[in-house]
């Protein structure tokens, strides 16, 4: 569906910057890590470091204040390539999500979108790469032209969302610090994109990556590079030395809080902080407030016990759930807190019958709504919450969470509640009678026997599925879990061989309109329900099969009308058809919410929040929270 | 002599092709390869991975071609020294291993000494005191060693060590000392940290060799010559060590063609328990993420140490035993 759009129907300014001409007026503080760097001529002074026009911490959050900059927290990984984390956790984005997941302008000034299709940015004046250079348009254009738009680099073109109905943008540099881009439709995900806790990426450091680059490099020179870093070709070394999100690189300059300064391999990652970023508060001291984290690479089932005996200062990643009573244990002994935070996936797990299962008897089954709805109002929430989970998480179904601005309470409890009569009813009322042991059989006289197939990967699955067990059991549906290896899985998923698969549920369960909606319809293989359709579409018709079922038709046309919606009512207006009809037709079965995640953190940190949203995306799990905002107390 | 050890020199050269060929199809038989082991834990946290950057890294890293082909350019690779190039690690193979071998060969050093300075007095105590009270409470906690599985015994000790004695849990050196240049703090520090692994790895071997010291030279004890010696009033002391002894390390030096290998790959459960900054732990990384290169260079590695274990091994045992090289000469 193509909407043309007659006016300015939208146009969002949004800053980050509550009082963005009052910053000028704020006297920058020379940080205490730099001194000795300034007074001997290393570094220039900090006025001359951040930018004209920094971005202001507004602390707008309760229990959020100003603190005073110092100090190295540790954090643990399991793998040297997981120093990724720190981009995450560091979250400096051209526009990110804010603790409230509205999305506001970070290393933009600001930004202006109209007609859902053009998106004007401006950079702030002054503001410099961690390596002291100027951060410009340039390094946009570059990006764009050189890279994305190199078949080199990019032989599979520009990346998707920058694209908008297969068209590439107008791309215009209107000066330094202002540049445009224009698709002939509106590109609804390229704002989220930048957001992401993966950005995508629209602009590279240029003014070092050009050594790199063939079109800039003398030839005779960069084959000389190419051999001595062992590597095929000049493309392949450019890749190499421009990983912004995998942070491997030491001398990449790059805008985040803090830059790595270890190379790897190795068993402790230092990242020092980047004297040029663009954050200060309100005070005038320069953000990040923490000077250096140490990321220590151990085997991640030993991170628990590490943070419950103190040896840890931040750490959110490898703790579950279930090691909550240790770590609550030791905080006295060890200084340290356990906050509980929520996850922020659509359900912890859930189930997905396979409507393009092989069988056809099967899938005729699985494709009746009543089975569906039958299979969801037999399953006891409660139980599984009280008897795994403490009792503490969600009994509701795999939709949007409390915490989204869409969240409806009928999606979210739609045949959610543990009704066994009207469960059977539905199952009488399709045919399927019970034979001499209770157990319902097929139309072709098979027993109702499903294989719940599983990733094999934790214990939780298999606990939460014997109780699912019991209660199908009284609806005449009796279940087997099989646990195979995660690629198996899918392939068997993707085959049509699977049943049922048990896997997480929706992965955003935070969504505003703005972002995409694309899990409520198939959009993609990788929707355990219904892989053959979103495959079909993905590869444009080359593989897989058309949708055959008209709701799931309707769920795609909604997601089509929301792509090109040029303003939030009209997004929101599809959000909230797609969540309806999705929860209505039960096409997965959550079977809790909302689990919590520990979270370990020093005594002496603040600005954390006690409580908050673990989440990847939006969220990007520490990253909304601003962590260059947090600081470290003497006690 | 000469002429046996460059026989077998020589058999040596197929016994590594066939070694080879073997590592390399075990390694692609998992189903997919690295990317998409890769793609899959990209998905499961949620990020993207299109297909079409898919298909350009395979390129970049040789997954399109042939199965013969990247097993050739892998083969002459390592023949002009060239290990290959860790997928995971974005680095050459080498580099990825570098200090990680030291440190092994540090553990597994210490691991050796404490086995043998336990197992050869408490060996040697249990056969001439055989069924004695010593020989029994002995043999128990021999038994105790053995079966206790190390993982467990690992946590234990390594709870205890943090426990009573303050010591970081985990890895080789206090997180402190990580990026730092040698010191005496440092070693000191490695020192605290390395006893807790040394046990619990040590256990089992010195178990087993206790067994197998105590069962050759009871062997030994009754034997004809040992009897004669002891008439000929040797002193019990002379009669234990001059011959029957002697002919019980046997097992000692056949040893030696285990050992090599297992300074590598050693007690890689307990590396990962302990986190332990050792190659264990990475061999099983990079067989899990089908790191193939790298995978393929350590198991290849690891060959060859077996191969020239067993060597050494042989020619030490011609050397010491005679009726060995005798028997050797008879079969010429």
């Amino acid at each position: 569906m193509r909407k043309s759009y007659l006016c300015l129907s939208a146009i969002l300014i949004a800053s980050a910057v509550a009082l963005p001409h009052a910053a000028s007026a704020i006297a920058l503080k020379e940080t205490p890590y730099f001194v000795s760097d300034v007074a001997a001529g290393k570094l220039p002074p900090v006025e001359e470091r951040a930018p004209l026009e920094p971005s202001v911490a507004d602390f707008d959050r309760a229990s959020a204040t100003p603190g005073k900059p110092g100090g190295t927290i540790r954090i643990l990984m399991s793998k040297a390539k997981e120093t990724r984390q720190m981009v995450v956790y560091g979250y400096a984005r051209l526009i990110g999500y804010n603790y409230k997941l509205e999305l506001v302008s970070d290393i933009l000034k600001e930004y202006v979108v109209e007609e859902g299709r053009i998106f004007t940015l401006r950079l702030r004046k002054g503001h410099k790469w961690s390596d002291g250079q100027p951060f410009t348009t340039e390094d946009f254009r570059y990006w764009w032209e050189d890279m994305a738009n190199n078949a080199e680099l990019s032989p599979s073109g520009p990346p998707i969302k920058m694209l908008s109905e297969g068209a590439k943008p107008t791309v215009t540099i209107v000066s330094d610090t202002e540049i445009r881009y224009e698709w002939p439709t509106p590109n609804p995900e390229f704002i989220p994109a930048l957001a992401q806790a993966s950005p995508m990426y629209i602009f590279a450091p240029a003014h070092y990556l050009k050594q790199f680059h063939g079109a800039y490099q003398d030839p005779a020179k960069l084959d000389e590079m190419v051999k001595a870093e062992n590597r095929r070709n000049w493309a392949s070394l450019h890749n190499r030395m421009d990983n912004a999100y995998n942070t491997d690189n030491p001398t990449l300059p790059t805008l985040e809080p803090w830059v790595v300064a270890t190379a790897p391999p190795a068993e402790r990652f230092v990242f020092k902080r980047n004297p040029y970023y663009h954050r200060v508060d309100p005070n005038g001291v320069q953000l990040p407030y923490i000077d250096e984290v140490n990321m220590d690479i151990v085997a991640g089932s030993l991170i628990p016990a590490k943070a419950g005996s103190g040896e840890v200062d931040l750490q959110g990643r490898y703790l579950q759930f279930k090691n909550t009573p240790f770590l609550k244990q030791n905080e006295d002994q060890y200084g340290y807190v356990t906050h509980l935070w929520r996850t922020g996936k659509g359900a912890q797990l859930a189930l997905y019958p396979n409507l393009n299962i092989a069988d056809p008897v099967w899938r005729a089954v699985f494709r009746d709504v009543r089975f569906r709805r039958a299979l969801s109002l037999a399953t006891n929430r409660t139980e599984i919450n009280e008897v795994i989970y403490f009792g503490v998480a969600l009994p509701q179904n795999n939709a949007l969470l409390p915490g989204s601005p869409l969240y409806n309470e009928a999606d979210a409890m739609a045949y959610a509640d543990f009704n066994l009569k009207k469960a059977n009813a539905l199952l009488d009322d399709m045919g399927l009678k019970r034979g001499d042991d209770g157990v319902r059989r097929l139309p072709d006289g098979r027993k109702a026997e499903i294989i719940v197939e599983s990733a094999g990967e934790s214990t939780e699955e298999t606990d939460v599925l014997q109780l699912v067990h019991d209660t199908w059991l009284k609806a005449g549906i009796k279940i087997y879990t099989k646990p195979l290896q995660r690629e198996v899985l899918r392939n068997r998923v993707f085959a049509g061989e699977t049943q049922i698969a048990i896997w997480f549920g929706l992965e955003n369960g935070l969504a505003s309109p703005q972002m995409s909606p694309e899990e409520f319809a198939p959009t993609s293989q990788q929707h355990l329900q219904w892989p053959m359709w979103g495959q079909y579409l993905e590869t444009k018709g080359k593989a897989g099969q058309p949708i055959d079922m008209p709701e799931a038709q309707q769920l795609y046309d909604h997601y089509l009308a929301w792509r090109g919606a040029a303003d939030a009512k009209a997004q929101t207006e599809q959000w909230q058809a797609m969540t309806r009809l999705f929860a209505d037709q039960v096409y997965t079965i959550g079977l809790v919410s909302g689990a919590l995640q520990p979270i370990v953190a020093t005594k002496k940190l603040r600005n954390l929040p006690a409580e908050g949203y673990y989440n990847w995306d939006p969220g990007a799990h520490f990253g909304c929270y601003r962590p260059d905002s947090f600081w470290l107390a003497s006690k | 002599m000469l002429r046996y050890i460059i026989k077998r020199v020589l058999t040596m050269i197929p016994t590594l092709c066939a070694i080879s060929v073997l590592v390399f199809i075990i390694i692609q038989l998992p189903p997919g390869d690295f990317l998409t082991t890769q793609i899959a834990e990209l998905r499961a946290q949620g990020m993207d991975a299109n297909n079409a950057k898919i298909e350009f890294l395979r390129q970049q890293y040789g997954l399109d071609r042939p199965m013969w082909e990247q097993y050739a350019i892998w083969l002459f690779g390592m023949l002009q020294g060239d290990f290959g190039y860790s997928f995971e690690y974005d680095l050459p193979v080498t580099e990825v291993v570098g200090d990680r071998l030291y440190l092994s060969f540090l553990l597994s050093f210490a691991t050796i000494l404490f086995t043998w300075a336990m197992a050869f007095p408490i060996g040697v105590y249990s056969a001439v005191n055989q069924y004695s009270v010593g020989d029994h409470a002995l043999t128990f906690i021999g038994f105790l060693g053995l079966a206790t599985p190390n993982f467990l015994l690992a946590l234990v000790m390594m709870y205890l060590a943090k426990v009573h004695f303050g010591i970081s849990i985990g890895g080789l050196m206090d997180p402190q000392y990580l990026d730092q240049p040698f010191s005496y703090g440092k070693f000191i520090s490695v020192l605290e940290h390395l006893w807790v692994p040394v046990i619990v790895i040590g256990t089992s071997g010195t178990a087993g060799m206790i067994r197998r010291l105590r069962a050759n030279l009871l062997d030994e004890l009754q034997k004809q010559y040992v009897t004669t010696a002891r008439a000929k009033g040797l002193s019990p002391r002379r009669a234990l060590i001059k011959y029957p002894l002697r002919m019980s390390l046997n097992p000692f030096i056949a040893d030696i063609g285990n050992l090599l290998p297992q300074v590598v790959s050693g007690a890689a459960v307990v590396s990962m328990v302990l986190s332990l900054p050792t190659t264990g732990p990475m061999l099983i990384e990079a067989l899990r993420s089908q790191d193939m290169y790298l995978a393929g260079s350590f198991l290849m590695f690891l060959a060859m140490l077996t191969v020239v274990g067993v060597l050494l091994s042989d020619i030490a045992l011609a050397a010491l035993d005679p009726r060995i090289r005798l028997g050797a000469g008879t079969e010429r």
